[in-house]
């Protein structure tokens, strides 16, 4: 599994400078500075409401903030940054049912990879998110779980630097979700990928993240960022007994009902970022 | 799980095969039911005194059916004088109306449907054009035109050009803002956001306003023939009617009927393979 490193290029980082975005009257996000730290995985929890599906499309140049801007490696995006790909909530409506899933993993690779490639990385993609063999089958002949898989193929065969997944788990099983959790920190280690995550699941945040963006209602501001310390490999059950993760569930759901004043969340390895 | 295995095992088989073939028996000649009584109703009235004069029996009918519009002549690919004469010309008019109302219409459709602002400005012409009766417009379709095909074929696509306009413009407003994020973060070159994901999003709703399209089409091709026309099988009703020959005008309304069906069924093919997809996708959610 080596060979993937080899020509993928460095994970990218991302800076999210003085972002607010206004809809109409309403504000929606009143301001966050933050960062996503290069080859790491980085959550965002807050309330319903608060603005993360906006954040996450401002990000990816879907829609532009009313002020501040986005630096994708330290440059100003315009429109959607190369090297970022998108994992949808929604995977019914993400994938597309009148194509089998190799050719909804090749579709966005139709532009400059030619054909031979193109067949390589759908497989090897196929075979990171352990569907291998299924490449004939469309995606409504699959259980909501292996579409969520797809749906993950599809932004891995982009050879992405940086992944982003708005609420990739939300609507499959538990049992589905924890296998995809696992699945997607082994990709990361493996592929060596930035990886920005929105999430309602305080458990998930914690588990899956390298540092938790906690956001508060709207109009938003970062309230703080937690880091998580916890060891890789994660196990849904040791990780999740670990004093640690106890501790930071425990302080996000306190953050995030307004019970908290932002503290230390783990006393040594904390990283405060201004607000 | 006990229960169920004891049923199985106390059913005797025999009655169960039976019950399926009976079954299956059954739905083959459901269908041919009410078609059977069409026709007996029909022989009933080409046998009584007064409509019998009008109404051709349906054995000449079909006998007349074969002899005008089949021949023995592999030289004229086995057509009859009236098949080439009126039936061919008629159905080549109405292919290139129903081809034209295809697209005009999803190519239409397409652009409005992505076009809102563009849907708003042309929706006062398109309500007004689906509005107008078509047959009334025939006249100004023989001013405009002459007296060829032109004037024929456009009215036919004139005619049946709205189911489909208007079909193509939901269908594609209907793929959605998720489908639009999705050809924007993997930049989906238009070329292929058209073909790829509109063009196949919008196919379901586009095959709908086809189907009515094909048998309104059949409708206008007779209509556009009723007068200034020369062949084709509405100037045959006109001219079967004046001359009194009433199994030469039944026969036209049979051939027309065939050809509905023949055309329905290679329709629902059609269909069928385009929108496989869209089955097993209703199929999962039911
Ligand atoms: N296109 C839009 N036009 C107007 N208001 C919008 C639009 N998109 C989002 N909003 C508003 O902005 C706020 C933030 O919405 P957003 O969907 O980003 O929240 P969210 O944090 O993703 O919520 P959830 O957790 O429920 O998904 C909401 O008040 C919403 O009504
Ligand atoms: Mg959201």
């Amino acid at each position: 599994m080596t060979e993937h490193t080899t020509e993928r290029t460095a994970p990218a980082s991302l800076e999210l400078e003085a972002i607010s975005k206004v809809y109409g009257v309403t504000r929606a996000i009143d301001e966050i500075n933050a960062q996503v730290p290069a080859g790491e995985v980085t959550v965002i929890v807050g309330p319903s409401g608060a603005g993360k599906t906006t954040l996450l499309r401002i990000i990816s140049g879907l829609d532009t903030p009313t002020t501040g801007r986005v630096l994708f490696d330290g440059s100003p995006i315009k429109g959607v940054p190369d090297g970022l790909a998108m994992v949808f909530q929604d995977y019914s409506r993400s994938l597309f049912p009148w194509m089998r899933v190799e050719d909804n993993v090749a579709f966005p690779l139709r532009r400059g990879v030619e054909k031979a490639e193109r067949r390589r990385r759908v497989l090897e993609a196929l075979q990171a998110v352990g569907l291998e063999g299924k490449e004939r089958l469309y995606p409504w002949q699959m259980s909501g779980g292996m579409q969520q898989r797809v749906a993950i193929a599809r932004a891995l065969a982009c050879h992405p630097r940086l992944l982003v997944m708005d609420e990739p788990y939300a609507s499959v099983d538990a049992q589905t979700r924890a296998e995809l959790e696992d699945l997607l920190l082994e990709i990361q280690t493996r592929l060596n990928v930035t990886v920005l995550v929105v999430t309602h699941d305080i458990d998930e945040s914690v588990y899956l993240a390298d540092n938790i963006i906690v956001m508060s209602k709207a109009p938003s501001t970062v309230q703080e960022v937690i880091r998580v310390g916890l060891a890789r490999p994660r196990d849904q059950i040791a990780t999740k007994e670990e004093p640690e993760f106890v501790h930071a569930r425990a302080h996000v759901l306190r953050l995030l009902r307004g019970e908290a004043e932002p503290e230390a969340a783990t006393p040594d390895d904390t990283l405060e970022v201004g607000v | 799980m006990s229960a169920i295995t004891r049923d199985r095992a106390v059913r005797p088989a025999p009655s169960a095969v039976s019950r399926r073939i009976r079954r299956a028996g059954s739905s083959a000649i459901l269908p041919l039911v009410v078609p059977a009584l069409l026709v007996a109703l029909w022989w009933w009235g080409s046998e009584s005194a007064v409509n019998g004069l009008f109404i051709a029996p349906p054995r000449d009918v079909l006998d007349r059916t074969l002899s005008d519009f089949l021949s023995p002549h592999p030289g004229d690919l086995f057509l009859g004088e009236v098949a080439r004469h009126d039936l061919v010309p008629s159905l080549w008019r109405a292919a290139l109306g129903f081809w034209l109302a295809v697209v005009v219409g999803v190519g239409l459709g397409i652009v409005l449907g992505l076009r809102p602002v563009l849907a708003a400005l042309f929706q006062p012409l398109v309500h007004l054009g689906r509005s107008l009766p078509t047959p009334a417009l025939i006249g100004v379709f023989f001013l405009l035109f002459g007296t060829g095909d032109w004037p024929k074929v456009l009215l036919i696509a004139f005619g049946v050009v709205w189911p489909i306009l208007f079909n193509t413009i939901d269908g594609v407003q209907g793929i959605g803002t998720a489908r639009a994020h999705v050809a924007s973060v993997f930049k989906i070159p238009s070329r292929d956001v058209l073909l790829r994901i509109v063009l196949p999003g919008a196919a379901p709703k586009i095959f709908a306003g086809v189907r009515v399209a094909l048998s309104l089409s059949l409708i206008m091709m007779v209509i556009s023939e009723l007068q200034k026309a020369k062949n084709g099988l509405g100037y045959l009703l006109v001219y079967s009617q004046r001359n009194f020959d009433y199994p030469g005008f039944w026969t036209v309304l049979v051939v027309l009927a065939v050809v509905g069906i023949v055309l329905n069924v290679i329709m629902i093919q059609i269909e069928r393979r385009v929108l496989a997809w869209h089955r097993g996708v209703t199929a999962q959610h039911d």
